[in-house]
């Protein structure tokens, strides 16, 4: 009866200040294609997206959430099922790259402890109006000890890579087994009440 | 040296302008209630004691004493300005709080309900369509269940995909399936494109391979 059309499911979630283009960077990756009309996310949402990593479909989940403050303690509940997080700030905008410490305090927070995390700068199609330079957003991701992309969900740069990048971490990490026999499942995170879609 | 140092010399010029004006002269000063006193009319007795010092000649007591009244003019000079602002501020806020009065009764027929709210607090506009009238718990269960019911869409549009390839004879779906379910998965399969069928076929037998 086993209809698995995959090998892992990895939970990934997507943060940032609101209007850093979160949500347009998951549908770069999930739809190929964007958007310019800004439509802010209503508390949390998600897309799926089967990925293939060495010789295993990997079914990525991807939760994404609103940056507004109003939706945070939704948000944050969906924090504890995430295997990856991706720290999304805009290089146009000053204000999302000082809050990255805010952000990471609230992985520390409420994210699992081994949580593989990720640090985004968006919109580097945007140089004229950049006023992050790249080499701050290194210098901030190499002291947290995380990886960093500068991206664009417009031009499609290095969309993809940060996602298969960030899936492959997690691969690393995740112990050789059976697949297990968890069905086609979507929690809606840790914090909250968990269920399980029935399949057949 | 004979002159009160201070503010003397200028007023001394308006003093003489008014001098015609004012019929009681500066001496009239001397004769005021103490609380209708005005910066005029403390110049006015300065003037008229500094002639009267003068008159007495330069005899070295007479010096020193004036030194005294200036100091001492000078303190009620600042004494009667300080008292005339006061009582200015407090005509002008008589003045407000009759006007707030006049308002408030005007007012007073219409019935006002004047919240004092607390820093935490808003005002909801009741006529506005827009106005936030649900819980934060009654979003979270909403999209808890738009979540869930995304969720189960992919599950079946993939079961569904499952079907249309051939991968899963709709026979041998698992019991209990509607029997609707089964037509369309028929009539799909009818159309069924081999190509992707081979693909999915490939990766399910890595898989039931690895299960058997």
């Amino acid at each position: 009866m086993a209809k698995k059309t995959y090998d892992l499911l990895f939970k990934l979630l997507l943060i940032g200040d609101s209007g850093v283009g979160k949500t347009c960077v998951l549908f770069r990756f999930s739809d190929d294609a964007f958007n310019t009309t800004f439509i802010s996310t209503i508390g949390i949402d998600f897309k799926i997206k089967t990925v293939e990593l060495q010789g295993k479909k990997i079914k990525l989940q991807i939760w994404d959430t609103a940056g507004q403050e109003r939706f945070h303690t939704i948000t944050t509940s969906y924090y504890r099922g995430a295997m990856g997080i991706m720290l999304v700030y805009d290089i146009t905008n000053g204000k999302s790259f000082e809050n990255i410490s805010k952000w990471l305090r609230n992985i520390d927070e409420h994210a699992n402890e081994d949580v593989e995390r990720m640090l985004l700068g968006n919109k580097c199609d945007m140089d004229d109006k950049r006023v992050v330079p790249k080499a701050k957003g290194e210098q901030i991701a190499r002291e947290h000890g995380i990886r960093f992309f500068e991206t664009s969900a417009k031009a499609n740069i290095n969309i993809e890579k940060a996602f298969l990048t960030l899936a492959e971490d997690i691969l690393r990490k995740t112990p050789v087994k059976e697949p297990n026999s968890e069905n086609v499942d979507i929690s809606s995170g840790g914090g909250v009440t968990g269920w399980k879609s029935k399949c057949c | 040296m004979e002159e009160p140092p201070l503010r003397e010399d200028e007023e001394e010029e308006e003093e003489e302008e008014g001098e015609d004006g004012d019929e009681a002269g500066p001496e009239g000063a001397l004769r005021k209630s103490p609380f209708q006193l005005t910066v005029e009319d403390v110049y006015d007795i300065s003037y008229v004691v500094g002639r009267e010092l003068m008159a007495l000649g330069s005899d070295p007591r007479v010096t020193q004493l004036q030194f005294k009244i200036v100091r001492v003019l000078e303190m009620l000079e600042t004494l009667v300005n300080e008292g005339n602002l006061a009582v200015e501020e407090l005509r002008m806020e008589r003045d407000n709080l009759r006007k707030e009065v006049e308002r408030l009764r005007g007012e007073g027929s219409a019935p006002t309900r004047e919240v004092n709210l607390g820093p935490d607090k808003m005002v909801v506009d009741l006529t506005d369509p827009n106005r936030p009238r649900f819980t934060l718990q009654e979003l979270r269960d909403v999209l808890q269940e738009r979540n869930k019911l995304k969720s189960q869409l992919l599950v079946v549009q993939e079961e569904l995909q499952c079907y249309k390839s051939g991968l899963i004879p709709p026979r041998e779906g698992p019991a209990g399936r509607r029997e609707k379910d089964v037509l369309v998965a028929r009539a799909n399969n009818a159309g069924g494109n081999k190509e992707e069928k081979t693909i999915i076929r490939k990766l399910f037998s890595f898989r039931s391979g690895k299960q058997t």
